[in-house]
């Protein structure tokens, strides 16, 4: 208990230390949301409308570290600022249109992943030498390709060629979300071009890490006494080896769980999935600054809570950390 | 990393991507429009097999803007932030500048006219409009609308209350009394602004943070059926005040966050209405299916320009500035850059936005510097001192190397295209010239601060020629090296031009705006300030197959581009399921006036 208590108070220190930068480093870049808007306009709006849009915006000119101190305090009282790309929606609202579906797809798409991937992992180093060797090579080549190429390859074959996928959004224009079973297989079949353009190309990393722990595991005098002592095959290859070659993949795994929240932008943009990535990619072009600091915010929080959860993890995994 | 990825994705696709396009009615852009998709699909064409499920009678699918998510606001005083077609479908201006045409149309207001030496404006009011709640529209919504304008600065987006004295109704009438005789400008700006219902806005606690999510407008859609995230769609005005329009029963409206999801869905034909800038257009999307597509990309934006520094030496120079000028080969890059979907620019710089003030006399007496000429511009380099030194490049006229960076902007390909042309044309006579590329915040800082060369950029495209030149030549709009300027970036004024301006707002009489506009013209030839390069297109695709009445290039009574406002609601009232009667006989000239006699616009 007393490990998870000292991981607690370090996490409150990078939590402040991230939410700082994530102050700081948006307005370190060139531009303001204002200038941001004239040129996407590209000399439609007028000069003056753009005055008007700063008082509107309420754009200050206060010094940086004014508007840090009330930018922490708004953050204490939960109040995350109007977007200004979205304006006048709250950025709570912004981010609450998306991030279900978010968690949804990178969530599905990365828990689906770690468990085939593990799973092959665990089996491909168990079985050298059977027909389970081709999987490494296949996926690590697989895993080779950038995702976003993956995902427009995916969309142009089998969405628009072959017409087997919707070609984009979360569910169709014409069904009301519900808890129904149509309306959730309508979300499924839009998920499957999108998830599996990100499971194809991390499947072969997790394969990989958990195949080469695991060849070391095997090697160990426990996994022989295991076998000696007559233990089913099963038995011994997950509560013996994989039990404990699980250990550096569950570390990698809390940090991609983290990082779901930051949604899979390309893919997302990609497939117009109404996701946090689409959010992240229109603020970072608008300058929006109360939008970027809210979804860093959410980032954030979900990846030092997913380490949490893996500190967790391992004091149940590995009785060492216990004591 | 997240600025860069669209161009990495372009790099794959070997297509020319154009930068952010713009769109009046959205803030998000309709951007980086080419598409990997539509260069797939221009090498794999004929492998879709899909047809997709027609959409019900009456159904207009549109793409006005590109963006990843809805959010639900209609208020109708940011142009920039409202839900599509809020400003003017949902919403209604009183006059509509139809840029196709070149000439205002009256719209909720029956016609207009000037006192008082030109500093009152009067709008008469139209009978019989209704909100969409069934009360009558009255001259005090219109009175109603601009004096939250003037109560809340961040409303005024023309910043009209700084020329307006009061707004006052006087009968069906409204008056607009200004500090100064103020003509075409105040028509224009005056004419677009959205009219709100003073019975609803009233209860309005703060209108600048008000997302009106369930607005009551006039227009001729004015019902939000539904509204989610990737998709919303607005109904017809079952009571609109022009009989029989409009002739569909709803717009629908999905969110596209990328090009590759826009491009298929209009190369699938699943868009009705689209405003996407496609590669070779004629072979990815036309051939698909000939008889009912179709684009229209008119040049009704503001001209590309060049701005020289005009701070800096030798820029300060006219003879260096037409030098430069001469040594561009514009079609070359209209060919190649912009492939071929606009035409070069003229010394004037008028875009054909301005048309009907162009005046081809003062390029034949003034000499158009736009006219490739390679030798002439070696030439002028020599007189004004800037000779081939030793190295073979041109020295500056004290001796020292002239090294000229010419500013451009990371990921906009067309534009890219575009500098490199000008580099290499520029390097064929001796001037040391280099494209830089920047990411858009640095490019526009620069650019703004006046810490430049040469930089490509756009000019203003609103639609009287006062305000493009004001913002070009006058005293008004230059600020010192350093500040931010709104425009005037290459710093340069002229006392006769503000005359001329001045005279131009002034001035109620068609044949005097003509000279005006013409003598500011020459004004701008004779000292050639800024470059201009090619005007710019406005983009918009249409699909009749289920939908008709479209403008396009046989038909020219508005723009394409949805996302043009207002000129929008002329095609929206005009447009029908495919199959029926035309609506009217003469769309893009407003409403039929309901009283005849009573008096149209002058």
């Amino acid at each position: 208990m007393k490990f998870l208590a000292r991981r607690l108070a370090f996490y409150v220190l990078a939590a402040w230390v991230s939410l700082t930068l994530n102050f700081f480093l948006p307005r370190l870049a060139p531009g303001d949301p204002a200038s941001a808007l004239q040129q996407k306009f590209q000399g439609q709006l007028d000069p003056e409308a753009l005055s008007a849009m700063k008082i509107a915006f309420g754009l200050s000119d206060e010094a940086a570290h004014v508007q840090y101190f009330l930018y922490l305090r708004n953050l204490a009282r939960g109040d995350l600022g109007t977007s200004i790309a979205h304006f006048p929606a709250p950025v709570s609202e912004v981010i609450g249109t998306a991030i279900l579906w978010t968690l949804f797809l990178a969530g599905l798409a990365v828990t689906f992943s770690f468990a085939v991937g593990t799973l092959l992992g665990i089996l491909s180093a168990w079985r050298r030498g059977s027909w389970l060797d081709w999987a490494p090579p296949l996926f690590v080549f697989l895993g080779a390709f950038p995702y976003f190429w993956l995902a427009m390859l995916l969309l142009y074959t089998c969405g628009f060629s072959l017409g087997w996928f919707p070609l984009r959004h979360a569910y169709s224009n014409t069904l009301t979300p519900q808890f129904s079973l149509s309306f959730m297989l309508d979300v499924l079949h839009h998920a499957i071009l999108p998830a599996l353009s990100i499971v194809t190309a991390s499947l072969g990393g997790w394969l990989l890490s958990m195949r080469n722990t695991m060849i070391g595991v095997l090697t160990e005098d426990y996994v022989t006494l295991a076998l000696a002592k007559g233990l089913t095959e099963r038995e011994v290859m997950f509560r013996y080896a994989a039990r404990n070659a699980l250990l550096p993949s569950i570390t990698g795994f809390g940090m991609a769980l983290g990082f779901v929240i930051s949604g899979s932008l390309l893919t997302e943009v990609i497939f117009s999935y109404p996701g946090q990535g689409s959010l992240l990619f229109e603020a970072v072009t608008a300058r929006d600054y109360p939008l970027m600091q809210g979804l860093f915010l959410a980032i954030t929080v979900a990846v030092l809570g997913a380490n949490w959860l893996v500190d967790i993890a391992y004091v149940i995994l590995d009785p060492r950390t216990r004591r | 990393m997240l600025d860069i990825h669209p161009q990495f994705l372009w790099e794959f696709a070997l297509v020319p991507m154009h930068h952010d396009q713009p769109a009046l009615s959205e803030s998000q852009a309709v951007s980086r429009r080419a598409l990997l998709a539509a260069g797939g699909a221009a090498l794999l064409s004929g492998c879709h097999k899909r047809l997709l499920p027609p959409a019900e009678e009456g159904v207009a699918v549109v793409v006005p803007t590109q963006r990843a998510t809805w959010i639900r606001n209609f208020n109708p005083y940011f142009q920039s932030q409202c839900r599509w077609p809020g400003v003017a479908g949902i919403y209604e201006p009183t006059v509509i500048y139809n840029r196709a045409r070149g000439k205002f149309v009256p719209w909720l207001a029956r016609s207009w006219r000037w006192e008082n030496g030109n500093k009152t404006m009067i709008l008469t009011l139209r009978d019989g409009v209704k909100w969409a709640d069934g009360r009558p529209l009255l001259p005090s919504d219109v009175v109603f609308t601009f004096e939250l304008m003037k109560q809340h600065e961040a409303l005024d987006q023309s910043s009209i209350w700084k020329h307006l004295n009061e707004v006052t109704r006087r009968g069906p009438e409204i008056s607009f009394a200004f500090h100064h005789p103020f003509t075409l400008p105040a028509l224009f700006l005056i004419g677009r602004q959205p009219i709100v219902a003073q019975h609803i806005w009233k209860q309005v606690k703060n209108p600048v943070t008000h997302a009106d999510p369930h607005p009551v407008g006039t227009g001729p859609f004015n019902q939000i059926l539904s509204f989610k995230p990737q998709m919303y769609e607005v109904g017809a005005n079952p009571n609109y005040w022009q009989p029989g329009k409009p002739g569909l029963k709803k717009l629908r409206i999905p969110a596209f966050g990328g090009n590759e999801a826009q491009a298929l869905a209009l190369i699938n034909g699943e868009v009705d209405w689209g405003a996407a800038f496609l590669p070779a257009i004629d072979r990815i999307y036309v051939s698909r299916d000939p008889k009912h597509r179709g684009y229209y990309f008119p040049s009704l934006e503001g001209t590309v320009m060049l701005y020289p520094n005009t701070t800096q030496s030798p820029y300060d120079q006219v003879v260096v500035r037409k030098a430069i000028s001469h040594a561009i080969d514009r079609k070359t890059i209209v060919r190649v850059a912009m492939q071929g979907y606009t035409r070069v620019a003229d010394a004037t710089g008028l875009s054909d936005l301005y048309k009907k003030y162009h005046d081809p006399r003062v390029l034949t007496e003034e000499g158009d510097h736009t006219i490739y000429d390679p030798h002439k511009a070696a030439s002028m380099f020599d007189a004004a001192g800037l000779r081939l030194g030793k190295t073979g490049f041109r020295t500056l006229q004290n001796g020292a190397p002239w090294v000229v960076d010419l500013n451009c902007v990371v990921g906009w390909s067309d534009w890219i295209i575009a500098g490199e042309i000008m580099v290499k044309n520029l390097r064929a006579l001796g001037v040391n010239a280099t494209l830089r590329t920047y990411a858009h915040g640095a490019w526009f800082d620069k650019l703004q601060r006046g810490d430049f060369q040469l930089s490509m950029c756009w000019s203003d495209g609103a639609a009287t020629p006062h305000s493009f030149y004001q913002r070009l030549m006058s005293k008004d709009t230059l600020r010192p090296l350093g500040e931010l300027a709104e425009n005037n970036w290459h710093r340069f004024k002229s006392e006769r031009a503000d005359e001329l301006l001045d005279a131009l707002a002034a001035t109620a009489d068609a044949q005097q705006q003509w000279q005006l506009a013409s003598d500011l013209q020459r004004e701008f030839v004779r000292h050639a300030p800024a470059i201009p390069i090619f005007p710019g297109p406005t983009w918009g695709q249409s699909n009749t197959i289920r939908v008709e009445g479209f403008p396009s290039k046989d038909h020219p009574y508005s723009v394409l581009a949805p996302y043009k406002s207002p000129d929008q609601l002329l095609t929206l009232v005009e447009l029908r399921p495919t199959g029926t009667p035309p609506l009217c006989d003469n769309p893009g000239e407003g409403a039929v006036d309901d009283l005849p006699g009573l008096g149209g616009p002058q």
